[in-house]
């Protein structure tokens, strides 16, 4: 992000060609041979894609609201679940010739990425009528002007550029030298079936496509500051370079990501803060607090990433690990080994987003 | 088959290929003798539409593999032109069924048991026919009430006799035609599945095994298969029933969510054709039913496809390169699924997915191949010959278009790539 005192903060009203417009590059960055967004200036510096109006505007944003004596939401980093195999487990996987479990999360990582270009078919409302308070100048008045897209670009890549996925899956056959797919990706990222269910609203008062989008930023936010656990775990895997074929490049690869990925969270927790601070016209006529809107769809969601579906995603890589093994000379021992290595964590008791106590 | 009935097959057959040779070449040579232009389009299409009523009115009196055939031309329209494709679409829900005296003895013969012997009931007249075979309700004796799977008696010597004959036709036509329609290949590939089709212990092995894929899913319904009561051309199985997938009011009468029904069918052929890479190919409405519970019952497991490895991993790529509009990664997609241009020119396959793309409702690829887009695509494939197209590619697209026909029946879109997980809530 620019420092603040780059940043013109009396300007709060961007155009969509600004928010999606990159700098210059000396370099293009190009990974695995294709060519991906960003790239590098004279002195061989990464610089973010469509950054150079929209971290301004972010950090404008964020300005404006804390002047307004506003808060900025954040997620305690003690609510992000280690990951699992942790960097040790990994290791000793691919230590031991044990390439998929390792492989296939690498994968899968590429493909959620990749999936964040959805985020430009969240359908937006007309916020004006459906906030009390004003929205000229926030981060909320331009949501689909051009910060959805810049992030939905940023995360799949477009058109001749690639994105984070691709950026991923070089990072992956830098540090593995192009390995083999496993061929069950696909079945082990739909995981377990479950019949579809539309979910019950939980503000039901609030207009849907209000809602929606709000869950879905809420969700996207969370996944987000969740994923910094995964990129220290993927940059410290790949690059060490007792594991990885290219520790340099590879890790740099990761590194690259993670620096393109700050400006999601920054927009996600500006544009939910400003929700929060202000207040939402009901569907009969009435109004609810931002504040309350917002804090439950976030509680809801980090007690459920930090729990049950933590679990799951145990249990799922779990599922497969015994067969993985089968490949090492002495499978038992490893799984023993690999058990030894585990982080304990327990998630902490609260949110921080928790429903004010009654009085 | 009597050697009378095989004549009688050659001479109609062969009849059928001389006249509709005839039909297209005479009304030329007439012209050119007479120094007229060429036939108009609108001239062509009247004769695209005389020459598929002719195959059609062949087929119901035949049956056998012309109504395969028929069924095969029906969905290719990257090879034929759309008179036939939508004439002949009528072979694949209007063939006429066999009496039980026909069908009687090929159940007798094939369990080696008079048929009480097996089941306390059965019903003579049949709730479903095709073309190779009929399906009759039973019971068993220990009271499961099953579906009978029968297959029409000789269809084998049946089946052999017309692929003979119209692999002849076909190459006769070709020695004739200067631009032939690639019809060789595409019978190479109904033989293919009708060895296949023909044999009803593949397909109770098939059924046995999307059975076993959804075995931590109670909610989909796969048909038991009595293998101790089935043979090669009887296939006794489970009785399920339900109601047609695409009868909205049925369905919405029943307290059912629609758009939750679609869900559930698209996760069930993404997680087939995607991720498992062996699916049920034949997706139309009177295979899918939806049972009180709501339940998703797949039924007809003849034609089931293994994919290549990574066939699945391929066909994500190709959809999420045109979701991102990636030139590049659309031709690496392409490419690594199977098409082939024949001048190595790959810009054609970017050609090809903006057509496809432009058929869109909104212009953009957002995770669903209507029927329109794969049409559109095969549409612009036929009128671009250099383009080598795949079949396993042509049969998952033409399941997508059928499965997005029913989401759009149901009032809803079959988004491949939200049933995969990625979908805003």
């Amino acid at each position: 992000m620019a420092t603040m005192a780059e940043v013109d903060l009396e300007k709060l009203v961007y155009t969509r060609a600004e928010l999606l417009t990159s700098g210059d590059y000396a370099e293009p960055l190009i990974a695995n041979g294709i060519r991906c967004h960003g790239g590098f200036d004279a002195d061989g510096v990464y610089g973010s894609p469509r950054v150079i109006h929209r971290t301004p505007a972010v950090l404008a944003w964020q300005a404006q609201l804390e002047q307004g004596g506003h808060e900025l939401i954040g997620i305690a980093r003690a609510l992000m679940p280690p990951q699992y195999p942790n960097v040790e487990q990994a290791k000793l996987l691919l230590e031991h010739g044990v390439r998929d479990p390792i492989v296939r999360a690498l994968t899968i990582v590429s493909i959620v990425e990749g999936f964040g270009a959805i985020i430009r078919d969240v359908k937006v409302p007309k916020l004006d009528e459906l906030i009390v308070e004003p929205i000229d100048g926030s981060a909320l008045a331009h949501l689909n002007q051009g910060l959805f897209e810049a992030h939905a670009r940023d995360e799949s890549g477009y058109r001749e550029e690639g994105g984070h996925k691709q950026m991923w899956e070089a990072a992956r056959d830098l540090a593995l030298e192009t390995p083999k797919i496993p061929g069950d990706v696909l079945m082990r990222l739909m995981g377990r079936r479950r019949r579809a269910a539309k979910a019950k609203r939980p503000f039901p008062q609030l207009d849907e496509k209000l809602e929606r989008m709000l869950q879905m930023m809420a969700q996207v936010m969370v996944v987000e500051v969740f994923a910094m656990g995964t990129f220290d775990w993927g940059e410290r895997l790949l690059s060490d370079p007792e594991v990885s074929a290219e520790p340099q490049a590879a890790g740099d690869m990761v590194r690259y990501i993670r620096a393109d990925e700050s400006p999601h969270i920054e927009y996600l927790r500006t544009g939910l803060s400003e929700i929060r601070a202000r207040t939402l016209r009901t569907v009969d006529g009435n109004t609810i607090s931002g504040r309350e809107v917002v804090d439950r769809l976030i509680h809801r969601i980090l007690k459920a990433m930090t729990t049950h579906r933590r679990e799951e995603q145990r249990e799922d890589v779990r599922a497969g690990m015994k067969d993985a093994m089968q490949v090492a000379a002495e499978p038992t021992q490893l799984l023993e080994e690999f058990d030894s290595l585990d982080s304990s964590w327990t998630p902490p008791e609260k949110t921080g987003f928790e429903a004010p106590a009654a009085a | 088959m009597t050697l009378f009935t095989r004549l009688y097959r050659t001479i109609v057959i062969t009849r059928l290929a001389v006249t509709l040779w005839l039909l297209y070449q005479i009304p030329g040579y007439w012209r050119r003798l007479r120094g007229m232009p060429k036939r108009t389009d609108e001239e062509l299409r009247q004769t695209h539409d005389k020459a598929a009523d002719l195959i059609l009115a062949a087929a119901f009196r035949m049956r056998g593999v012309i109504i395969k055939m028929c069924q095969a031309i029906a969905t290719r329209s990257d090879v034929f032109p759309p008179e036939f494709v939508n004439r002949l679409k009528e072979c694949h829900d209007r063939v006429p069924h066999k009496s039980f005296d026909v069908i009687r003895p090929v159940v007798e013969s094939e369990l080696g048991k008079p048929l009480d012997a097996v089941f306390s009931e059965f019903s003579e007249t049949p709730i479903a026919a095709a073309s190779l075979a009929q399906v009759h309700a039973a019971r068993l004796h220990d009271g499961r009430e099953v579906a009978v799977k029968i297959q029409y008696p000789d269809i084998e010597e049946i089946v052999k006799t017309d692929l003979r004959n119209m692999e002849r036709a076909c190459r006769i036509y070709e020695y004739f035609e200067p631009q032939p329609l690639a019809l060789l290949p595409l019978l190479k590939e109904l033989t293919l599945h009708l060895g296949l089709e023909l044999d009803f212990r593949r397909e109770g092995e098939s059924a046995d095994r999307i059975r076993e894929l959804f075995a931590d899913d109670e909610h989909v319904i796969v048909p038991e298969i009595y293998h101790e009561f089935s043979t090669g051309r009887v296939l006794v199985m489970q009785k399920v029933g339900g109601t047609k997938i695409d009868e909205a009011e049925a369905l919405e009468a029943m307290g059912f969510d629609l758009y939750e029904i679609v869900q559930d069918l698209m996760h069930i052929y993404v997680r087939m054709i995607l991720a498992a890479g062996f699916f049920q190919a034949d997706p139309h409405p009177g295979n899918l039913f939806v049972t009180e519970k709501r339940e998703i019952v797949v039924l007809d497991f003849g034609l089931s496809k293994q994919l290549p490895e990574g066939y699945g991993l391929g066909l994500f790529e190709l959809m999420f390169s045109l979701m991102t509009f990636n030139e590049a990664a659309m031709i690496r997609a392409f490419q690594e699924l199977g098409f082939e241009t024949k001048t190595g020119d790959t810009d054609t396959f970017v050609t090809l997915a903006r057509r496809m793309i432009s058929r869109s409702d909104t212009g953009a690829f957002e995770g669903e191949f209507t029927e329109e887009m794969t049409n559109e695509l095969f549409n612009a494939i036929r009128e671009n010959p250099v383009v080598t197209v795949p079949t396993d590619f042509v049969l998952v697209g033409r399941v997508f278009a059928f499965l997005s026909g029913i989401a759009h029946t149901l009032g809803h879109r079959a988004n491949i790539l939200a049933a995969m997980g990625a979908a805003p809530p």
